[in-house]
């Protein structure tokens, strides 16, 4: 666990980064620190791994004040990911991942083969690790610095807006990878973001900070969503924050009804019971029929797939076979949500109100 | 002079060993300065880098040492180091060249972007090692450049160690001045042509077999500047 209490940044020049700032990071769990460029969310992060020393105040770490730690020592017991990644340009893939475990006096097969074991976990192909990082693509580079920060196994990884820099469709599948490897892990994550949604998204806890680090607000996501704390993080959620609260809600709470017909639409199926499409009144074949899996979507998913059928149904499938399980109307789904919202409402207590949903789609 | 040739073909027919002595000797005096320099260069580069008050003195000193002429500093060693001697036309020569390689590891390892400076620093390396193990390296095309620079003026100022007798191909030029004589002159020239070119050509290679990265990184570097510009 990563505690701060009353610690603050004055730069020599007067200027506040940071102006006293209490905040607990529970192990094990994904903190967000997001806010506007500017918040001191940046300078927070580094006090942990001390590339900024507090003017007032202290870090601590399980209980040890981080001051009185060996810089170097401390550093490689926690990861850090960076935007641009930060890859040693003159090491190919696979020694850079092994920089910490070198660093800690390991042998090289030992490693090496760690290394190796990262680069799968973080889903990239065994001969990438020969490459040479400018061999890579910006996606690719950041999952080597994300496998990088790993390879020592810290309990602690600090990540500084580390998928900012790469497209929505790339940033998206890091996400997601996040999401499962955090899954599997269990680390104490510290994350930086600007963007409301990935924080809404990955964190477990979402701090929303203002100038110089003041903590506008502190909750879970569904929580954060539904009820901000005052103007100020309402207006830095944006429009839409109800539709994007069902990304947080997980579609297996659904009630499914069988396959049938509506309103003159019938589900027409394959040989093996999956989905082809939706046979109109008129007797034409309109398809693919939009599907969502309810063990692994959202109701955000499951809300998408209804808009768009043409009967105004979604299909639920299996994820495995893809066959056809069951349908629901969209007024099913939204049932479903007050169901879910009775759930939550009694649990907001909790920092971890909500379930992750890794395979949910999000706007 | 008008009825001799620019080349007399016979004339270096005849001189080939003595042409290839010559050679051998010129790119010892010429190189092995820049090979000094270049192991004074690299320690000294990571210290002004380190700590970037002593970099403006350093430059400073190496800026003037650049500035004396030749011959005169050659006067200025023969009591010590003697009339004729490799030392003596060595010294001025490691001076010349460390004059280029320091500015040049300064400016490389400056130009090592600061998010490979700061993963380091994350990951838990200290300062010295930081800039020997992860700096140093990123820095190797703007040394390799530095290099190139130093190693063919190098080949061009060992020539004037001719005039205190000890300038390897440079005598070819004394030699045929004084006899009013082209061909040894010309030889020289195409020698001394030849031999820098071969260098160059030697650390381009170089750099690509021990630094396949370097060469991307430096067009990158450059593609960055062009658009902040």
């Amino acid at each position: 666990m990563i505690r701060f209490e009353g610690a603050a940044k004055r730069h020599p020049d007067g200027t506040v980064a940071v102006e006293g700032l209490d905040l607990e990071v529970p192990a094990g769990r994904t903190t967000v620190l997001v806010g506007p460029s500017g918040c001191g969310k940046t300078t927070i992060l580094r006090m942990v791994n001390r590339m900024v020393t507090p003017t007032a105040g202290r870090v601590l770490l399980d209980g040890a004040d981080v001051a009185g730690l060996d810089a170097a020592k401390l550093r490689r017991g926690i990861g850090y990911v960076i935007q641009q990644a930060g890859l040693f340009p003159q090491r190919r893939v696979l020694d850079n991942i092994a920089t910490v475990p070198y660093l800690l006096g390991w042998d090289r097969k030992r490693a090496r083969a760690r290394a190796a074991e990262m680069l799968e976990l973080v889903g990239l192909p065994p001969e990438t690790g020969r490459r040479y990082p400018f061999q890579l693509s910006g996606g690719q580079q950041q999952r080597v610095g994300v496998a990088r920060a790993l390879a020592a196994d810290p309990p602690v990884l600090l990540m500084d807006e580390p998928f900012s820099a790469v497209d929505p469709v790339v940033r998206a599948g890091l996400q997601e990878e996040l999401l499962r490897l955090q899954a599997e892990l269990h680390k104490t994550v510290l994350f930086v973001t600007h963007d409301i949604d990935e924080a809404v998204r990955l964190g477990d806890q979402v701090v929303v900070l203002r100038d110089h680090g003041h903590i506008a607000q502190r909750a879970d996501p569904h929580t954060l969503l539904t009820s901000p704390a005052d103007q100020d993080v309402t207006a830095f959620l944006g429009p839409g924050r109800g539709l994007r609260g069902l990304g947080l809600v997980p579609a297996t709470g659904v009630e499914l009804d069988g396959l049938g017909r509506a309103d003159g639409w019938e589900l027409a199926l394959d040989a093996e019971g999956r989905p082809t499409g939706w046979t109109g009144p008129d007797g034409q074949l309109q398809g693919p029929a939009p599907v969502f899996v309810p063990a692994r979507d959202s109701l955000h998913a499951a809300l998408d797939a209804a808009v768009l059928s043409p009967s105004g149904l979604a299909v639920a499938v299996d994820a495995e076979t893809g066959r056809a399980v069951g349908t629901v109307s969209r007024a099913g789904i939204l049932g479903a949500l007050a169901a879910g919202a009775a759930a939550a409402g009694t649990s907001t207590g909790t920092s971890a109100g909500t379930a992750k949903v890794p395979g949910g789609r999000q706007p | 002079m008008t009825d001799e040739p620019l080349v007399r073909w016979g004339w270096i027919g005849s001189h080939l060993a003595y042409l290839r002595d010559l050679t051998l000797d010129h790119a010892v005096i010429a190189l092995v300065p820049v090979l000094i320099a270049l192991v004074i260069a690299v320690p000294l580069g990571l210290l002004c880098t380190r700590f970037p008050r002593l970099y403006q003195p350093v430059a400073l000193v190496f800026n003037v040492v650049y500035a004396l002429p030749g011959v005169a500093v050659f006067v200025v060693l023969i009591p010590y180091t003697g009339l004729a001697t490799r030392t003596t036309v060595m010294i001025p020569l490691t001076c010349y060249a460390l004059a280029v390689l320091v500015p040049a590891t300064v400016d490389g390892l400056r130009a090592v972007p600061e998010a490979l400076r700061q993963s380091a620093t994350a990951m838990g390396y200290g300062p010295w090692r930081r800039l020997a193990a992860v700096e140093l390296p990123a820095a190797v095309s703007y040394v390799v450049a530095g290099l190139r620079v130093a190693a063919v003026s190098s080949i061009s100022l060992a020539a004037v160690g001719a005039l205190i007798g000890r300038g390897g191909l440079g005598y070819l030029f004394i030699d045929g001045f004084q006899r009013t004589f082209p061909t040894p002159i010309v030889a020289g020239i195409v020698l001394v042509a030849a031999l820098a070119l071969v260098t160059d050509l030697a650390l381009v290679l170089a750099l690509r077999l021990l630094a396949p990265w370097a060469a991307h990184e430096r067009r990158a570097t450059r593609r960055q500047r062009g658009a902040t510009q």
